[in-house]
């Protein structure tokens, strides 16, 4: 059953994306003071709420990772890790693009753009450790995720902390029903995509790791002179 | 010499942990303040002590924080007065950041080059109190040499006056800013010593994650120089900021350094055959 999980919610997001697309831009009204570019609001705001949602998966798993030692929670925090870096890459496309139509200018470090901006660096980070590290280095990386994770609260408070030029949190709660409507679709594909992706991503993770310890075991029974050699083949 | 690691053990077994625990490590699990604290002071101590007698660390950071000011005054000392406001803040945090990243680097190099740290886990001592014992050595030294950067940018550049003007104040910020800085950074650098010494990572991971702490520290400098009242806000959100952080980089110590010890599964294999690493 979960083995076609991926393949499922990739089919309904392939039918819900062309749905989501229709009901933005041909049945939802155009805001009055943002006009048409006001639409990124919804792909720019679902995919924020994504990657703060995988930041914080990223760090309860590596949390769980260094408590229990399990596998299936570091092949989930990589994967989520790799996923903050897609769809944060996203929220700092389209957040710019939606910033320099309203503001005028595409980056003008407000605390919450800096803090996307610093997140997105520190999931970074955690990917070049766990591509680069030396053994041991997977317990480092966890940390680094929780740390990542803490950071997530600390962007969604910063609007309040201080003062700045972005929307505040109330936007989204303001929207009048109609622009809600518009809102889910697009939300629900996009979850869709990220939990398929974050899905296969854990699969591939799983057999890597499981590879690695069986070459590992296959390394400590050879005999000693053709261990790695003999690995190797 | 013996090699610690053999007469020892592996790296985080300690044997008296496992089963029933034994009075030479009932601090273990409820290790009160004071015995923490006395086992933290006497590993700083240990620490410090060694550095008085060559003062390599201290003279390295306070060469490199005097070569940063002159390059600093050299670049912007023709600023008007009233840009300085703005820029010295982002001297003074840049200096901490630098200066940090080059004692990090080196406060767990001694016990790695003897290979003292697998010992030193090894010792019937709260692996907490490890962790605060080089925290203490690490924020010493930071705070030691880049204290000097206060009254020096203060007669410097006339903007940021204010540092003479509030000492206790300036101080008080700069130590708040340092905590949280050395605080991140002594977890990570222990956790570099420990995986093969891959010192370049470690500005990787610390300039993203200490970023948070040096924008609220510049903030309230800016704060400062500026006279601005919400100064002690901003003062109150950074100290807030520090108890966060030491709280978790001194959980997160133990199972970074040695991954979990339980007593049926032992301590944590490194697993590192197929990704470019040396086991």
């Amino acid at each position: 059953m979960i083995r076609h999980l991926p393949t499922a919610l990739f089919a309904f997001a392939a039918l819900v994306i062309p749905y989501s697309v229709d009901r933005i831009f041909l049945h939802t009204g155009i805001e009055k003071k943002m006009g048409t570019v006001q639409k990124i609001f919804y792909f720019h705001v679902p995919l924020a709420w994504i990657m703060m949602a995988l930041g914080v998966t990223c760090g309860v798993a590596a949390a769980i990772q260094l408590r229990n030692r399990s596998r299936r929670a570091e092949a989930v925090s990589i994967a989520a890790a790799e996923l903050v870096l897609l769809t944060g890459l996203g929220v700092l496309i389209t957040g710019p693009i939606w910033g320099h139509a309203t503001w005028g200018r595409a980056w003008t470090w407000d605390a919450r753009q800096v803090s996307t901006g610093l997140l997105w660096l520190v999931f970074a980070a955690y990917v070049l450790v766990r591509r680069y590290g030396a053994a041991g280095s997977d317990r480092l990386a966890a940390a680094l995720a929780i740390f990542g994770a803490v950071d997530v609260p600390v962007i969604y408070y910063a609007v309040k902390i201080w003062k700045t030029t972005h929307p505040t949190t109330d936007v989204v709660g303001s929207l009048p029903p109609q622009m809600w409507n518009a809102l889910w679709p697009a939300l629900a594909a996009l979850c869709a995509v990220s939990i398929g992706l974050l899905l296969v991503r854990v699969r591939q993770e799983l057999t890597a790791i499981a590879l690695d310890e069986a070459w590992i075991a296959f390394d400590e029974r050879a005999p000693k002179g053709a261990s790695t050699k003999g690995g190797a083949a | 010499m013996r090699d610690p690691a053999r007469v020892l053990g592996p790296l985080g077994a300690r044997p008296w942990v496992q089963g029933s625990r034994s009075a030479t490590h009932r601090c273990d699990t409820r290790a009160d303040v004071s015995t923490l604290a006395r086992q933290a002071w006497l590993l700083a101590k240990n620490d410090l002590r060694q550095e008085l007698r060559d003062l390599e660390l201290v003279l390295t950071a306070a060469f490199f924080t005097l070569v940063v000011l002159v390059m600093f005054a050299l670049a912007f000392a023709a600023l008007p007065a009233a840009d300085q406001t703005l820029a010295v803040p982002g001297m003074l945090w840049l200096a901490v950041a630098f200066v940090g990243a080059l004692t990090l680097t080196r406060i767990f190099d001694r016990e790695r080059e003897a290979d003292t740290l697998r010992a030193l886990l090894t010792w019937p001592v709260e692996r907490t109190a490890i962790y605060f014992g080089k925290l203490i050595v690490s924020l010493a030294v930071v705070f030691g040499c880049t204290a000097l950067l206060l009254p020096a940018l203060a007669l410097l550049f006339p903007g940021a006056s204010a540092f003479l003007e509030r000492p206790g104040e300036s101080f008080l910020l700069l130590a708040l800013g340092c905590i949280a800085y050395c605080s991140v950074g002594t977890l990570f650098a222990a956790g570099l010593a420990t995986a093969s010494g891959k010192n370049v990572l470690l500005s990787v991971i610390l300039y993203p994650l200490t970023s948070p702490a040096l924008i609220f520290a510049l903030v309230a400098t800016r704060a400062l120089l500026e006279g601005h009242p919400s100064f002690t806000t901003y003062l109150g959100q950074l100290a807030a900021l520090d108890v966060v952080v030491v709280v978790l980089a001194a959980w997160l110590f133990e199972p970074v350094l040695v991954g979990p010890v339980t007593r049926r599964r032992g301590p944590a294999p490194a697993r590192s055959r197929s990704r470019g690493a040396t086991p």
